[in-house]
């Protein structure tokens, strides 16, 4: 062989590993899990699972399957904790937390919290931990709070524990007044309307139509200014005004509703429950649209209203949704001094509410119970509280 | 317009490359015709796709010292058959060819290695955040963050308008509540 073949050969042979290589990484590196020194949760241990992480052509994919397994060594119980899950430099600053509500902690006792994260990013961006963990907020039995609060979890957990509380006094209610069979007719109908409730997925950008769209370029003369119907529900403290979003096909923007505050005190949050309807009537309950940002204070009479810069698609079964009508509601109310306010069972009841909103998530979690353990363990745990 | 407009014409309305009358003309027909409004939409899910994919980027810093590496390997085994052959034959024509020729291909991949173009498309695109069946999905470029549902049990989703989108499942007797924000 000549010097030149050998030379090409050397070189043919030493470019081609790095042609389409799939480097294993250690997962466990790859997360960096972080409570603060006076958490009132201790971390005990991190169960990876079946986590992977590799680099594969230039890209690192990391798919974390992880149980954390943490203590309340605090003195009170812990009835919710929010982790907020960040990406190290993921563009443009996305953010996740994984919660977990409804849960009844003494002091001194250990529960586990999921973390199921796929990441996919260059490879160019690494550089230390892919993905950290940390605490953004505990709540506890007395509704009190501890944690940076960074992701507005305390609101989110103490409207979640004011449902929780609502649902339980409204299932014991059914126990006393109908007894087991009237509980377990309730369970039965909460199941039945879970797997009923229709659903929508939806896709959601910011400044400029949301990818998927069904709205071709040429048709946009076709958009549409469409307003929101209202339900009223009477125990309301604050009321919608007027609303409109604009409607292309399956597209709604920038979705915006006026409010204003009718009870005597001042409020700091409110969330407007959102139903759309389709060409064939059927209504589904589309999401939210926040009343307020937060940094508002609405004073007892007075309107506010906030425009949201995002487009939603809305699709089902992977069709395209065409939006033909919207209707608002109000549901939840955060007062200035930390109270919430959410609909009763009763407004619920009154209303078609009940069949289209997502159940709480302790009225998901009693129904779970009775449909794997039985109404026996349905009413033990009723009584706990 | 009676007849339906071809394929090529609703491929061209779809991507908005039509002519000004072909377009006045195409939009009356699908506004009236379902078929073709049909085809329009898949033409323009189509397009939106294959805007999406971009391939995979190449560590160029990596591919060149790589390459780097390979050609002092080649040079040293170079040397070694040039001082056993120089006895006999000299300077090799050849081998200096075959070295211009290495030292072009280096210089080549510098050339390559800007990530510039990348960049601007990454910038360009905007992040969206997506509900699937297995999670939350916020893409950005060719960067993804998914928080998935657990062992994949299906979950209730909501959107809050204001730029995030909340799964929630039961699992092992507890709720669990994922959260995704678009910011």
């Amino acid at each position: 062989m000549s010097i030149w073949n050998r030379a090409l050969l050397l070189l043919a042979l030493g470019t081609l590993p790095v042609m389409g290589q799939e480097t294993v990484l250690d997962p466990a590196s790859s997360v960096k899990i972080d409570l603060p020194e006076n958490s009132p949760l201790a971390l005990i241990s991190t169960n990876m699972g079946d986590s992977r992480a590799s680099n594969r052509g230039g890209t690192i994919v990391l798919d974390l399957h992880m149980a954390l397994t943490l203590r309340n060594s605090g003195a009170r119980r812990v009835r919710g904790v929010t982790l907020l899950i960040t990406a190290q430099e993921f563009a443009p600053g996305g953010k996740g937390s994984v919660a977990r509500p409804c849960i009844d902690v003494p002091s001194g006792e250990q529960f586990t919290v999921p973390v199921d994260i796929r990441l996919v990013r260059p490879v160019q961006q690494a550089g230390g931990p892919l993905v950290r963990v940390q605490l953004d907020g505990v709540l506890f039995d007395d509704l009190s709070f501890f944690g940076p609060n960074r992701l507005n979890s305390q609101r989110a957990m103490t409207f979640w524990e004011t449902e929780a509380q609502r649902d339980r006094a409204y299932f014991k209610h059914v126990l006393q007044a109908r007894g087991d069979k009237g509980l377990g007719e309730e369970m039965l109908q909460s199941i039945a309307r879970q797997a009923e409730r229709p659903q929508l997925n939806v896709a959601l950008s910011r400044n400029g139509r949301a990818t998927g769209s069904i709205v071709p370029q040429g048709v946009a003369a076709g958009e549409h200014v469409a307003q929101f119907a209202f339900l009223k529900l009477p125990t309301a403290p604050v009321q919608p005004v007027e609303g409109w979003a604009e409607i292309a096909g399956n597209e709604a923007r920038s979705p915006q509703i006026e409010i204003v505050n009718q009870s005597g005190k001042p409020v700091r949050y409110v969330e407007i429950g959102w139903m759309v309807k389709d060409k064939e009537g059927h209504e589904y309950l589309a999401g939210s649209v926040p009343g307020s940002n937060s940094a508002m204070l609405l004073p007892a009479g007075q309107h506010s209203r906030l425009l949201p810069d995002t487009t939603l698609k809305f699709s089902r079964t992977g069709k395209p949704v065409e939006i033909q009508g919207m209707t608002g509601f109000v549901s939840q109310v955060e007062f200035a001094d930390g109270k919430v306010w959410v609909p009763s069972r009763e407004d619920l009841k009154s209303s078609a509410l009940l069949r289209i909103m997502a159940p709480s998530p302790e009225e998901q979690r009693l129904a779970d119970i009775y449909s794997k353990r039985g109404l026996a363990a349905l009413v033990a745990e009723l009584n706990r509280y | 317009m009676k007849t339906h407009p071809s394929e090529a014409d609703l491929a061209l309305f779809a991507g908005g490359e039509a002519g000004r009358l072909s377009r006045f003309f195409v939009n009356r027909h699908v506004r009236e015709c379902r078929e073709c409004m049909d085809q329009v939409n898949q033409f323009e899910l189509l397009r939106l796709e294959l805007r999406e994919f971009e391939p995979p980027p190449h560590d160029w810093n990596r591919l060149a010292a790589e390459m780097r590496a390979n050609i002092h390997v080649g040079l040293e085994a170079g040397e070694c058959v040039r001082l056993a052959a120089a006895e006999q034959r000299g300077w090799s024509p050849k081998l200096a060819v075959a070295l211009a020729s290495l030292l072009l291909l280096v210089g080549a991949s510098f050339l390559l290695k800007s990530p510039a173009p990348n960049v601007a498309v990454e910038q360009k695109a905007g992040a969206v955040l997506e509900s699937t069946g297995s999670g939350l999905e916020l893409r950005h470029g060719n960067s993804s963050l998914t928080l998935l549902n657990h062992d994949g049990v299906a979950a209730d989703q909501t959107v809050s308008a204001q730029g995030e989108i909340r799964a929630r499942y039961v699992d092992g007797g507890a709720v669990t509540i994922n959260n995704v924000y678009l910011e």
